[in-house]
């Protein structure tokens, strides 16, 4: 595109191409600036993991804080070996939170995606009533529920030990009320026609859902699964409780949150190998949103959400 | 709590069976019928999601507003007994708090002026993030991952840089910056002003959420509309007035309800940021955790959080009925 | 097809309702025990834990086994396990909690009393036990001490001389005023000394600063622990208030100093418990500001000018849950081994604490050196924590009444916070 102006002769001498320029100019120079106010802490996480205590002292509260050490490029991964290495070895934690992460994202799809299915394409008595549910649950504050749901998972149904453990850590992510109202307005937007098309050729709901609705909703499906991802990955306190860790040798299954907590609070710990810790941490939430930002934006609309 | 799950399920089905019988009659005179593999079929695919919601979500949070009319603490939990006598102990108890300003007052207070502030700074920065991306410049594509990362971003790390950049020293970044213009130090974080840096953190930190669905809807703008206003001579304000605003509004009252829910619910920030439980900046939903997981007192926490259900409740139920599109 | 698909989650939802629930521990067989610390199982004091318990297991072979769980305390995770079992009424038969909070745990049955498995000799050997209506709750793990850390240089370049201060003969609050005086007049210093008044957030502020309160004759609560009123307020309480509030007016102080500020030369004191000491001696983690030992010494609490010596102690305790088990006789066995002099010695070779058992106590520290002031005080001026149900309550108005200080004065923040401790110890059960 810059070329093609770069070649045009009226170009130089064209007063709207110029003003195009100056206007370009103000627009990344804003851009920059504002991304970078966005991504400071960002900057400051990935500048300190390569710093020793006594520099990440004498560079905070100036602006080298934001800049890595490259001075001392001997002890530039030295916190990452300390954070990967045999006291906490982050890594076992990572793979635990991936695998509850794979395992939440699919049964989340499935489960929230074919209400979603019901409560937009199916015509039923109560439907309402279950409307009515889930905008009830969106509202009420969560934050008190942990204690009957703790009682509800060890007492009710029993999931204390070895595997049953590793269901009661998932099992609450699984279903996710918002991700419910997402479908519901997602496939809503879906032109009947499509179904009726299928219909006539005498296809089942259900492998409408899997064959139509749901080829159909890859930006709600990437964009409700990154959400997932992050409330998982990031979720700490609750796995940490119900995790069965009696006896347990070799093979912890605690989340990487916790490796995250052990290791922030672990005497001697340095801030350098803290923000190593946290970098990991960060950076598949990242990735996985850099890689699904396309479809998130279209996943948020289409017909655009209504309450 | 097997005795309660029964319970909260006899009430479930009984409300859920008259509703499911009003609609069935009501569908009589209908001309568009159910039909009966559609209905079998709806409610074999609600099952999963109806059993879980039933059990992880719905009855937790039932048993816990009942907590609220109990005296249930952490260290004694198999000793209830109504809150009080009557089961309004709670409450009154709050009331009391509420009338000699402690803690309550100050929680109501600071929830309050939080909402009022966060919920348009945060949609407009959200609003003016989006526009600036909404084109097909090369490299908006970075600019919207920039603008994402504080939520992709763990919150401690957040908070923890928040404090470097406004603490309280000569070599403070915020406060060598301003030394550079001759302002003397400043206490960014102190009693009086703290607040004011939590609705700011939060928007800031939130936005990059409410940008990406405010995008989705740009997206969906007819493109022709801006041709015809165009056409019309209408300038780049009356058409962002006379075609963006219109088109936006669905997915805003959206957003509206989201982002008021979630500025109602604010815990983590003061948590992080003023590293403790203080009148200068507690919030609902602070005071509800402290009361709860450090005092012990749940009876009391469950209180806070029914009064935070009904107002919440109510408030998003209004502006519902207010903002929303007269059906066509 | 289609009914397979759907198969696949109702049966895995089947299943995890039905779950299959076997029974947790069976408190009948007294030689199979649970115990859980609460340290992660990598940690340093996490070994010393395994060390202890491989080697009861070993001389127990046969007799009692025990089962050693880690639950690490980051985040509330430990205090809500213990809740949650509580509740289950499947505490393990012997667990660690933090000293402070044993009325708490004592008055909600979640102690075995200890009284009569200990007698006065063996009672005698630890310096601070925890107990709640004079019943015995809680035996100590380890013991722990603070005091003044200083920066030899410039106390040299100062002209202070603190060669006289022992724990015997402690200095007062106006030499220690006069020390920051002339440490402030120093060029290049933020401030004379890191009083920790930013750390209210969690326990460290409680835990440093309650000695100067007692010193000036003050207290915090009655004896029931449940009225702050006039006790958090009364005139003496100001006074140790009023000692930090000059602190603070000064100069010689700030809100906003870090941790950093000693390490690195910024200020010349450095109020901190006895985990400072490896950090100093680990010279990695902060380069090469102090190169050894000569270069920093470590300095008793002051005393109020007309008052007494106080110095704070307490850290984590060992106590015997109250579970199903009725018969408790080999948990006692095993309470009595870990708290030996033995066992004692072991975790203070792997945390470098004081140990609590004064058998223990002997050769831990040379004359003269850091630990030996922190042990002195220990066992001649420490006194505990104020003992009260609402401990988690009282802290927190301490903190406030510390983060208040600055700007309301002295008279408004201790008001305010023990108006606050006392609402909130009237809502105890």
């Amino acid at each position: 595109m810059k070329k093609r102006y770069l070649n045009d002769p009226n170009f130089v001498r064209s007063k709207k191409s110029k003003k195009k320029i100056i206007y370009s100019v103000i627009y990344y120079l804003t851009g920059t600036a504002l991304s970078l106010l966005f991504i400071l802490p960002l900057l400051y996480m990935l500048a300190a993991s390569t710093k020793s205590e006594a520099a990440v002292a004498t560079s905070n509260g100036t602006f080298l804080m934001f800049i890595p050490d490259f001075t001392n490029l001997s002890v530039f991964f030295d916190n990452y070996a300390v954070v990967f290495g045999e006291r906490y070895h982050i890594w076992t934690y990572a793979i635990n939170s991936l695998i509850y992460c794979l395992v939440v994202i699919v049964l989340n799809t499935l489960v929230n995606g074919l209400a979603g299915y019901v409560l937009a394409k199916f015509h039923f008595p109560a439907k309402g009533f279950f409307s009515f549910i889930i905008i009830f649950l969106m509202v009420v504050p969560v934050e008190t529920s942990i204690i009957p749901l703790l009682s509800i998972v060890q007492d009710l149904l029993h999931l204390n030990k070895g595997f049953f453990s590793i269901i009661a850590i998932v099992i609450p992510s699984i279903i996710s009320v918002f991700n419910i109202f997402l479908y519901t307005q997602f496939f809503s937007s879906i032109p009947k026609e499509y179904e009726e098309a299928m219909h006539i050729d005498g296809a089942g709901r259900v492998r409408m859902f899997f064959n139509l609705i749901l080829p159909l909703s890859k930006p709600i499906v990437a964009t409700t699964a990154v959400f997932t991802f992050i409330g998982v990955w990031n979720d700490y306190v609750w796995p940490s409780l119900v995790v069965d860790n009696r006896g347990t040798s070799g093979w912890p299954l605690y989340p990487i949150q916790y490796a995250v907590n052990i290791i922030t609070s672990s005497d001697g710990i340095t801030t350098g190998q803290i923000m190593a810790a946290l970098v990991i941490t960060t950076l598949p939430i990242f990735i996985l949103y850099v890689a699904a930002q396309k479809y998130i934006v279209k996943g948020f609309g289409t017909a655009g959400l209504k309450m | 709590m097997a005795l309660i799950a029964l319970y909260v399920f006899a009430a479930f089905i009984v409300i859920f069976l008259a509703v499911f019988i009003k609609d069935f009659i009501k569908n009589r005179k209908s001309h568009y019928k159910y039909h009966k593999g559609e209905v079998i079929m709806a409610f074999v695919l609600l099952a999963p999601s109806v059993v879980l919601a039933f059990f992880l979500v719905l009855l937790p949070i039932i048993t816990s507003l009942g907590f609220s009319f109990t005296n249930y603490t952490l260290g004694d939990p198999n000793n209830i007994s109504l809150a009080g006598g009557d089961g309004f102990g709670n409450f009154r108890d709050l009331i009391s708090e509420f009338q000699i300003k402690g803690d309550f007052y100050h929680a109501i207070k600071n929830t309050a002026i939080f909402v009022v502030f966060v919920v348009p700074i945060q949609i407009g920065l959200a609003l003016g993030l989006a526009l600036f991306v909404n084109n097909k410049r090369r490299g908006t594509t970075i600019f919207k991952v920039c603008f994402f990362a504080p939520v992709a971003v763990s919150l401690s790390v957040t908070a923890f840089f928040w404090r470097e950049v406004l603490a309280n020293r000569p070599d403070g970044i915020m406060n060598s910056i301003l030394a550079n213009f001759g302002i003397p130090n400043q206490d960014f974080l102190g009693t009086d002003k703290i607040l004011g840096w939590m609705i700011a953190i939060s928007a800031w930190q939130g936005c990059g959420y409410q940008m990406l669905i405010f995008l989705s809807a740009l997206g969906n703008i007819r493109k022709d509309l801006y041709e015809a206003a165009r056409v019309d001579g209408a300038n780049s304000f009356q058409r962002f007035k006379t075609v963006t605003i219109p088109g936006l509004r669905p997915t805003m009252l959206f957003i509206l309800i989201t982002v008021f829910i979630g500025a109602c619910r604010v815990l983590i920030q003061p948590m992080l940021l003023d590293q403790g439980v203080y009148p200068g900046s507690v919030t609902l939903s602070l005071y509800m955790y402290n009361q709860g997981q450090k005092y012990g007192n749940v009876g009391l926490s469950c209180a806070v959080a029914l009064l935070m259900t009904i107002v919440i409740g109510s408030i998003t139920f209004l502006q519902r009925q207010l903002l929303k599109e007269k059906k066509k | 097809m289609n009914k397979k698909v759907l198969l696949v989650p109702l049966a895995a939802m089947t299943l995890s309702l039905v779950g299959c629930g076997e029974p947790d521990v069976d408190y009948t067989d007294n030689t199979r025990l649970t115990m859980r610390v609460h340290v992660d199982e990598g940690s340093e004091e996490g070994n010393g834990y395994k060390e202890i318990i491989t080697a009861f297991n070993r001389e127990n072979n046969g007799k009692i086994r025990v089962d050693l769980e880690f639950v690490a305390r980051s985040g509330g995770i430990y205090e809500t396990q213990l809740d949650n079992d509580k509740r289950k009424n499947t505490l393990p038969d012997l667990f660690t909690f933090d000293a402070p909070k044993c009325a708490y745990y004592a008055k909600n049955g979640y102690l075995y009393d200890l009284s009569s498995s200990f007698s006065t000799t063996e009672q005698d050997n630890f310096v601070a036990l925890n107990r709640y209506q004079s019943k015995l709750f809680g035996i100590p793990i380890q013991e722990s001490s603070a005091g003044f850390y200083y920066n030899k240089d410039m106390f040299n370049r100062a002209g202070i001389d603190v060669s006289g201060i022992t724990v015997d003969n402690p200095w007062t609050f106006s030499q220690f005023k006069e020390a920051c005086a002339k440490l402030k007049a120093l060029p290049g210093l933020k401030g004379a000394v890191d009083m920790r008044l930013d750390a209210t957030a969690d326990e460290t502020a409680t835990y440093l600063l309650y000695p100067f309160i007692y010193s000036c004759g003050g207290s915090f609560v009655d004896s029931t622990g449940l009225h702050a009123l006039n006790y958090f307020n009364s005139a003496n309480s100001k006074k140790g208030f009023q000692f930090l509030k000059d602190l603070l007016d000064n100069g010689y102080t700030g809100t906003n100093y870090g941790a950093q500020d000693f390490f690195t030369h910024q200020v010349g004191m450095y109020l901190s418990s006895g985990w400072t000491i490896p950090e100093l001696d680990n010279h990695v983690k902060w380069g090469q500001y102090f190169p050894d030992r000569n270069s920093w010494g470590l300095l008793p609490y002051p005393k109020a000018d007309d008052g007494t010596a106080v110095s704070c102690n307490g850290s984590w305790s060992y106590a015997i849950g109250n579970n199903p088990r009725t018969d408790k006789s080999n948990v006692v066995t095993l309470l009595k081994y870990i708290t030996n002099a033995k066992s004692s010695k072991v975790i203070t070779q792997h945390t470098g604490m004081i140990p609590a058992n004064k058998e223990a106590q002997v050769g831990y520290a040379n004359p003269g050196s850091a630990e030996d002031v922190l042990l002195q005080q220990l066992n001649k001026t420490s006194v505990q924590r104020p003992e009260t149900v609402g401990y988690a309550q009282f802290s927190s108005a301490f903190g406030r009444a510390i983060k208040y200080l600055k700007d309301y004065g002295v008279d408004k923040s201790v008001d305010d916070a023990a108006q606050y401790l006392e609402k909130e110890l009237s809502r105890l059960k």
